[in-house]
């Protein structure tokens, strides 16, 4: 698996030039960004949206924004799979939280799959040894660190969160608060 | 609305909920507001993206299909960037989407041009309206089970429960007939692709704690006999669906492939 930070060239693939590409019109440089990417987004979407077809919908439109606004992209703000990732997560969060919400409690669901793969704990598993946000939020309390892994993977809101552990809203929170001045100054 | 009224914890709580997607719609406000003026804020936010990027690597990757990418295209030559109605586009896209964006929420979107063309394409990607469609196509298709495959072999037994199944486009693809006796059959609608290698894999949720069950295996689009003995009677609303599964079945035994279809039973007339 690639390294997630994700910037320069690996394994001879460029990222940012591929989207400086993009901004020139190479049509060519957006599919060798779907190949080498979109697998892997598709699964990020489908975590939070738990249906393939919004997750396609998702990636659909995070490509035809890469294509569109390539020429925004700024090298010296950050790395390009930051990029693109920031913008996949903005538009499955749109689709989570608003224009498709009625499409989501639909009863249209695939069956059962709904997974110990996509859970908070089969995340941390997952977690590269190697990174430092496995150790950081490992220094979390158990269930602060699966609230922040829920928000981030899921896309739960505070709400949900308070609802899934039966805390108040306000103590979720903190809960959060608190997990991220961690989580901070343990990523310094 | 500046930086400066918020403490540097709060300033940078603000960065981090903000890439969470934790925000209320006031504070998205306001931290989009930062986020396009405030540099040392959009610092903040790249900074808690990169710490969280690593989150992205554990989700588990899906097959990338062909025709997604070939969907993309289309829309891309659909809508070239000069025509005034693409622009809107990309200005309400951009206004929500862009991650070190410039500008607001939902809520301050300029409404898209109402052209023809623009009218036409909302339409295209409009779920809702697929969903009706769909809902249009399944009711279309119980009809025609019920007059076309039901009634030729009236002399057969009728079936207790049919489940359309559509795919994921909307049309209907397949229907099942189960029977009172306990037996069931698969009538396909269309022809499927099944790549070499591979096989279609028919699944039934008759129980949720329980999960999916096999109950029949076919290397193409052919009418076939589903084994709903070992099960109990079928139910109204219960989940048929067809994954694309390796030769041989799910090594697993549930569905790891691509659904291709899927639909609920009702009750036959």
């Amino acid at each position: 698996m690639k390294a997630a930070s994700g910037s320069a060239a690996e394994g001879g693939f460029d990222m940012e030039a591929s989207i400086i590409a993009c901004a020139r019109g190479e049509r060519a440089a957006l599919h060798a960004i779907y190949q080498r990417e979109a697998a892997q987004m598709l699964g990020v979407a489908r975590r939070m949206l738990r249906r393939q077809a919004l997750a396609e919908e998702a990636v659909h439109d995070t490509f035809v924004l890469v294509w569109r606004q390539a020429a925004t992209f700024d090298q010296a703000r950050g790395g390009g799979r930051t990029w693109i990732y920031a913008i996949l997560r903005n538009r499955s969060l749109n689709i989570l939280r608003g224009e498709k919400r009625t499409e989501l409690i639909e009863d249209y669901e695939p069956l059962g799959l709904t997974s110990e793969e996509e859970s908070p704990e089969g995340a941390m598993l997952r977690l590269s040894e190697t990174g430092r946000l496995k150790s950081c939020l490992e220094r979390l309390e158990p269930l602060k660190r699966t609230a922040i892994v829920l928000a981030y993977a899921n896309g739960l809101t505070h709400g949900e969160l308070a609802g899934r552990f039966g805390v108040p809203l306000g103590t979720m929170k903190s809960w959060i608060r608190r997990a991220l001045l961690t989580l901070r100054e343990c990523m310094a | 609305m500046s930086a400066q009224d918020l403490t540097p914890e709060d300033f940078d709580r603000l960065a981090a909920e903000h890439v969470l997607g934790l925000l209320d719609a006031d504070e998205e406000v306001r931290a989009a507001a930062l986020v396009k003026d405030d540099p040392a804020f959009r610092a903040a936010v790249e900074d808690w993206r990169a710490r969280f990027a690593e989150l992205d690597a554990t989700a588990l990757p899906l097959e990338a299909p062909d025709a997604l990418l070939a969907r993309i295209s289309a829309t891309l030559d659909a809508t070239p960037a000069a025509a005034p109605e693409a622009e809107v586009e990309r200005a309400r896209l951009r206004s929500v989407e862009t991650p070190a964006g410039t500008a607001a929420r939902p809520a301050t979107l300029p409404p898209l041009v109402p052209s023809p063309a623009g009218a036409f394409s909302a339409l295209w990607r409009n779920l809702g309206f697929w969903r009706f469609a769909s809902f249009a196509g399944a009711a279309a298709t119980v009809l025609l089970a019920l007059g076309v495959i039901i009634g030729p072999l009236g002399r057969g037994p009728a079936p207790a429960f049919v489940a359309v199944l559509m795919s994921p486009q909307g049309e209907p693809a397949a229907v099942v007939n189960a029977f009172a006796d306990g037996t069931a059959e698969l009538i396909p609608l269309r022809t499927i692709p099944v790549p070499e290698g591979r096989t279609l894999e028919v699944w039934t949720l008759w129980d949720p704690a329980r999960g999916p069950v096999s109950i029949g295996l076919t290397g193409e689009a052919r009418t076939i006999r589903l084994n709903l003995r070992d099960l109990p009677r079928t139910a109204p609303n219960q989940l048929f669906e067809i994954t694309l599964e390796p030769q041989g079945g799910s090594p697993v035994g549930r569905p790891t492939g691509p659904v291709l279809m899927k639909g609920t039973t009702s009750v036959a007339l």
